[in-house]
């Protein structure tokens, strides 16, 4: 069984000339399919006898809509399984299912319960018959035989009326889809928002600040979690008072002021203290922003208790620096008045004890055994020495008060100027002193330069045995950034044990009188170097010499192009 | 022909001593006087302005005084009109750096470090004697004495 409904009459060339041959099959075959939702209408023909069949196709075919025939009840049946029909010519008496019952098993499935039924039926059929086919449903009689003006007419209003009614289902249809379209994109949004809400609300939620929504009286209205986390009131506590009842006393007057600035409309930020549950007070930081149309503050607050615990820390530390520097700047103070007195009080005595020790020698000389002029001087030569050790120390000290303001050097100048001024203790202990110079410059303070290596040319003259010639070279090397400027000896050397000692104030490695000193000249050497940005050592073994060593940096940032002349 | 006067203020009397010993062993030919801080000083010179007396030669001025320091008796002296010109010679223990800068800003005339040595005050005082007393001429108009030291 083709399951197709057949069509009749679809275009004219789909016309299909019936043969008697052909009438045994059980449909008329069609290339086409039925035209389901074209603009033509479906007629159902039905009937068992084929010239009548034909006859109806006849006269209908003029109506130019797709007639399907159907060939017994159950036939009919099928086809309205499938597809729609605009009316259904139905043969009252065929074998099997007749009319009758076909058109009760139409009615009773809920798709076919309207579609107009025109029963076909000859004149002899009795009343009761055909009011029996109008409670079945039909809506008409047609009788054979067929005038065809009549059928025509009365097919054709249903195919009309079937028209009409397709034409408002689809708009119908259409309108619906247009409000579904509409409503869908409503719930679309609405599901949108809902979504963006829902985010936003997150971000109140998660948020690490303290966030709320509170109104021009100062009521919160709405708070996320973290109030209670920091601060151990629940929502309601927080909300049923003024916001400024939990306020330090000390910062509820700023927290009022800034209260009217936000009520004019203006956002701000400000710092207070918050009561906590516990009684304990938190420092929030606060950023607030009013809408004054709605009335409603916008509040972002943050708890910055650690760094203002840190600010008041590092204040006090600040504190305690001032404090700090400020005794510091006394006890250089104090230090310089130290040294005017070292320079002026102390040495009086001793010029004292000096002169009258000498006085005593030169106007009573009579008066005095050999004995008695030696004490006096041992007396007047103690007073000279603790002086020179005034005076030594007394320049050391400077050297720490004192401004070094360095500059460019020329080396073999300065030295040359220090060997000038040691002309006679070169001479009286016939020594050799050569310069070697491979770096010619440094940066340095000329007056503390030329201290720093009379004390070093000094020290190599005199640590050498006098039966010995000294000999002392003086050499330069460049060493990066540094000059490095070697004084070396051929004298007594130093005990490795000793070299970092040599450089103390007061160090005195000899107590023999052959090798005589206060024991500053080398602290000096050190301190000035230090100040003006260099370092010092020694390599020294006992009986081997010493190299006693200084290394200044080679160019300061104050250094010009300009190279001081020989002068 | 008076003497030159020179006047010496110092407050330490071994110093007063040591200076007057070698000032005798120098020969100046001088009248030293010494005072014994600043405030004496001045009232010293007060006296002098208002009295019209002879004005010292020559000032040897300790820095460190009671009450006035040296410092402060160069001010006075450089700010009066009558003594603004007096040749004034500082005669101290200290030779730190920031003092002597300091005198010559104040208008001193010398800076002298008081020496150790017996025989070198001697010497010193002999210097003054040619320099100052010999040599130089003071603002006040006055000849130098003759090279020739004059004897009592």
């Amino acid at each position: 069984m083709n399951p197709a409904p057949n069509r009749l009459f679809g275009e004219p060339r789909d016309i299909v000339s019936m043969s008697p041959q052909d009438s045994h099959a059980d449909s008329i075959r069609f290339d086409a399919e039925p035209d389901v939702m074209g603009d033509k209408a479906n007629i159902l023909l039905v009937d068992d006898r084929s010239d009548k069949l034909l006859a109806l196709q006849a006269v209908l075919s003029s109506l130019d809509q797709n007639l399907v025939i159907a060939r017994s009840g159950k036939e009919a049946l099928r086809h309205l399984l499938q597809t729609e029909f605009a009316v259904i010519l139905l043969d009252v008496s065929m074998p099997g299912m007749d009319g009758f019952e076909t058109a009760s098993m139409i009615r009773k499935r809920p798709a076919t319960e309207h579609t107009p039924i025109i029963f076909v039926t000859s004149m002899n059929q009795s009343e009761n018959q055909i009011a029996r086919g109008y409670q079945l449903g039909a809506v008409d009689y047609i009788l054979t035989p067929i005038v065809p003006t009549v059928l025509r007419s009365k097919v054709s209003v249903f195919v009309e009326l079937y028209k009409r009614t397709e034409e408002i289902k689809r708009q119908a249809e259409r309108l619906r889809h247009l409000e579904e379209a509409a409503l869908k994109r409503q719930l679309t949004d609405a599901v949108d928002r809902l979504e963006a809400e829902t985010k936003r609300n997150r971000f109140f939620t998660l948020s690490l600040d303290m966030l709320a929504i509170a109104d021009f009286d100062g009521f919160m209205l709405q708070l996320n979690p973290n109030w209670e986390k920091t601060l151990g009131y629940n929502e309601n506590e927080l909300r049923t008072r003024p916001g400024i009842e939990f306020v330090h006393p000390a910062d509820q007057a700023g927290m009022a002021r800034e209260m009217n600035r936000l009520r004019a409309g203006e956002s701000c930020y400000f710092e207070g203290r918050y009561r906590c549950k516990q009684g304990a007070y938190r420092w929030l930081g606060w950023t607030a922003a009013p809408f004054p149309a709605e009335r409603l503050i916008y509040i972002f607050a943050r708890d910055i208790t650690p760094q203002k615990n840190s600010e008041a820390e590092i204040h006090q530390l600040n504190a305690q620096l001032n404090k700090r520097v400020q005794q510091l700047t006394d006890t250089n103070r104090e230090l310089e008045a130290f040294c005017y007195s070292i320079s002026h009080d102390l040495r009086a005595p001793l010029r004292a004890m000096h002169g009258f020790s000498q006085a005593l020698v030169a106007d009573h000389t009579e008066s005095l055994n050999e004995e008695g002029r030696h004490y006096v001087d041992r007396i007047a030569n103690s007073a000279k020495y603790m002086d020179s050790m005034l005076r030594d120390l007394l320049e050391y000290s400077r050297l720490t008060l004192c401004d070094l303001p360095v500059g460019p050097l020329d080396l073999e100048h300065e030295l040359g100027e220090v060997l000038r001024n040691l002309d006679q203790e070169i001479a009286a202990r016939r020594a050799a002193v050569e310069i070697t110079l491979d770096a010619r410059r440094a940066s340095a303070h000329p007056a503390t330069f030329r201290q720093v290596f009379w004390n070093l040319v000094t020290n190599a003259l005199k640590f050498v045995p006098h039966e010995r010639a000294p000999h002392v070279r003086i050499q330069s090397e460049q060493n990066g950034t540094h000059v490095r400027i070697s004084v070396i000896d051929n004298g007594i050397g130093i005990p490795a044990e000793h070299c970092d000692r040599v450089f103390n104030l007061f160090e005195r490695l000899h107590r023999d009188p052959a090798f005589p000193g206060t024991g500053v000249g080398l602290a000096v050497v050190r301190r000035a170097t230090e100040r003006m940005g260099g370092r010092v050592g020694v390599d020294s073994k006992p009986n081997e010499g010493s190299r006693f060593w200084v290394e200044l940096p080679v160019t300061n940032h104050e250094e010009t192009a300009d190279t001081p002349g020989r002068g | 022909m008076k003497k030159p006067l020179i006047l010496q203020v110092e407050d330490d009397p071994n110093d007063v001593f040591l200076f007057s010993r070698a000032f005798k062993k120098a020969q100046v030919d001088a009248d030293l006087r010494s005072i014994e801080d600043g405030d004496a000083f001045i009232t010293f010179l007060d006296h002098l302005a208002e009295t019209g007396g002879q004005p010292p030669t020559l000032v040897l001025l300790d820095i460190k005084l009671p009450r006035k320091s040296g410092f402060e008796v160069l001010e006075w002296i450089r700010a009066h009109p009558q003594f603004k010109r007096l040749p004034v010679i500082m005669l101290t223990s200290s030779a730190q750096p920031l003092d002597v800068r300091r005198a010559y800003d104040l208008g001193a005339n010398a800076y002298l470090v008081k020496p150790m040595d017996v025989d070198e005050i001697v010497r010193l005082l002999g210097t003054i004697r040619d320099f100052w007393l010999t040599a130089n001429i003071t603002p006040s108009g006055e000849q130098p004495v003759t090279a020739e030291p004059m004897r009592k």
